[in-house]
């Protein structure tokens, strides 16, 4: 009977989810106008600072053994935020490039591709290291591997630039000029 | 009225399936059975595997072994053809992204390896409803076929969700039909084959599950025949302050 019960269970939850995505998929059309203004920046230097190798190395060999992992769990959770950040602007960025693939033009289509690429590896990664941070939130000495997010969001930002340029080439965009 | 063998009955058996193999007639006809090859051999197999059963069921002179027989055949053939028909729609959707095509291939085949194992496990804890083994044996069979059914539909839904993939209609379609009909089956056949229900209650289950199968027949018309809105996908434009940080990004790299 307990089997019946857990079985009976996982099937209505399955049928509620299977509706919601229904529900959202009709949804979808109407709420993808607000997108845009849903990326956050991201602060790379710091990011990068939070999953820089030699940064750890040099913690771990000045600081006391507890003050170690208590600053490197500190560090370890603000890399995850960043990498929630990342993983959730890339998600946009997919379903953003989607609406581009639509173009009649061909080279907005192929950079809607190359960022959708981009994007859905940086989103892989992040989950990936998401699961590393949270073992070395219990064993803090483990070292922390974010730079396949780091690389991926800077390919990200090439492939994002692009789109951006395509879509709109009266916008200004600035590469020369330091900010 | 919610008897075996009254009138309801014999329309809820017998209409979801011709509608099915008609749909299918259709499906080949619009040129779309070239594209989901399985779903077409579904749709027509699984309706005539089923309407075989029922044929099997009031005709008089089929003994009751014979007719677990041609259940079991028609259970074993609707059964290989749903996977087909999933790893079918996974392969379409998969296709356009070809940075996750990978990660899905070895993700999808991990989760049917443990749900196949989960399911076995659940049919060995299982106690059996009748003692007649043919019988429980078949019911273990339905229940472990959508177990697995279903959190394979259930993987491609949630891993599309994370990586906002794009549903195709004829393939949302489908798996929305699948998903709907393995939910209610489900279901039924754990209480059937756990729980023992009473005679009564396993004609309503048997009554209800006709009436989710036909349900599901009407999704598959609905999203495989009727064409869908024709949205335009407005252009999205990435915000020009992101832009900048973008810029200052690449400025820095190209300086590295």
């Amino acid at each position: 009977m307990t089997l019946a019960i857990i079985l009976v269970v996982f099937a209505v939850l399955a049928l509620v989810l299977i509706l919601r995505v229904t529900v959202s998929r009709a949804l979808q059309v109407s709420s993808s106008d607000s997108l845009a203004p849903r990326i956050e920046p991201l602060d790379v230097d710091a990011f990068r600072n939070l999953v820089d190798a030699s940064e750890n190395a040099y913690l771990y060999r000045r600081l006391p053994a507890a003050e170690f992992r208590r600053v490197q769990r500190e560090r370890l959770r603000a890399a995850a935020a960043y990498i929630r950040v990342s993983g959730q602007n890339a998600a946009i960025l997919v379903t953003i490039a989607q609406a581009a693939l639509e173009s009649s033009d061909s080279q907005t289509v192929e950079a809607a591709r190359q960022l959708i690429d981009s994007a859905l590896l940086l989103r892989r990664n992040a989950a990936f290291a998401l699961l590393r941070i949270y073992v070395g939130l219990a064993w803090p000495t483990i070292g922390l591997s974010a730079t396949p997010v780091l690389l991926g969001y800077e390919r990200l930002n090439g492939c994002a630039m692009l789109l951006g340029r395509l879509q709109n080439p009266t916008v200004p965009v600035r590469i020369s000029v330091r900010s | 009225m919610l008897q075996a063998h009254s009138i309801l009955w014999h329309c809820l058996w017998v209409a979801p399936n011709l509608l099915f193999v008609l749909l299918g007639v259709l499906l080949w006809r619009r040129g779309i059975g070239r594209i989901f090859p399985a779903f077409l051999a579904f749709a027509i197999l699984g309706s005539v595997g089923d309407l075989a059963t029922y044929l099997a069921d009031i005709i008089p002179s089929v003994t009751p072994d014979n007719f677990w027989r041609v259940f079991w055949a028609s259970l074993v053939i609707e059964s290989v053809l749903k996977f087909l028909v999933i790893g079918e729609v996974f392969s379409r959707l998969f296709t356009p992204y070809p940075s996750i095509a990978r990660l899905g291939k070895t993700l999808v085949s991990g989760c049917g390896a443990l749900l196949v194992l989960a399911a076995a496990v659940m049919a060995g804890f299982a106690r059996g409803d009748t003692m007649i083994r043919v019988i429980a044996r078949a019911h273990l069979l339905e229940q472990t076929v959508f177990i697995v059914e279903l959190g394979l539909i259930i993987f491609l839904f949630v891993f599309a969700a994370y990586f906002h993939l794009s549903w195709d209609r004829l393939s949302f379609g489908i798996m929305i039909g699948l998903g709907v009909s393995a939910c209610e089956h489900l279901a039924v056949w754990a209480i059937i084959a756990n729980a023992s229900p009473s005679e009564h209650v396993r004609t309503l289950f048997s009554l209800l599950g006709m009436a989710t199968y036909l349900l599901c027949v009407f999704i598959w018309f609905y999203y495989l025949l009727v064409p869908g809105k024709a949205t335009v996908k407005t252009k999205i434009s990435l915000p020009e302050n992101n832009l900048a940080v973008w810029n200052r990004e690449l400025e820095r790299l190209l300086q590295q």
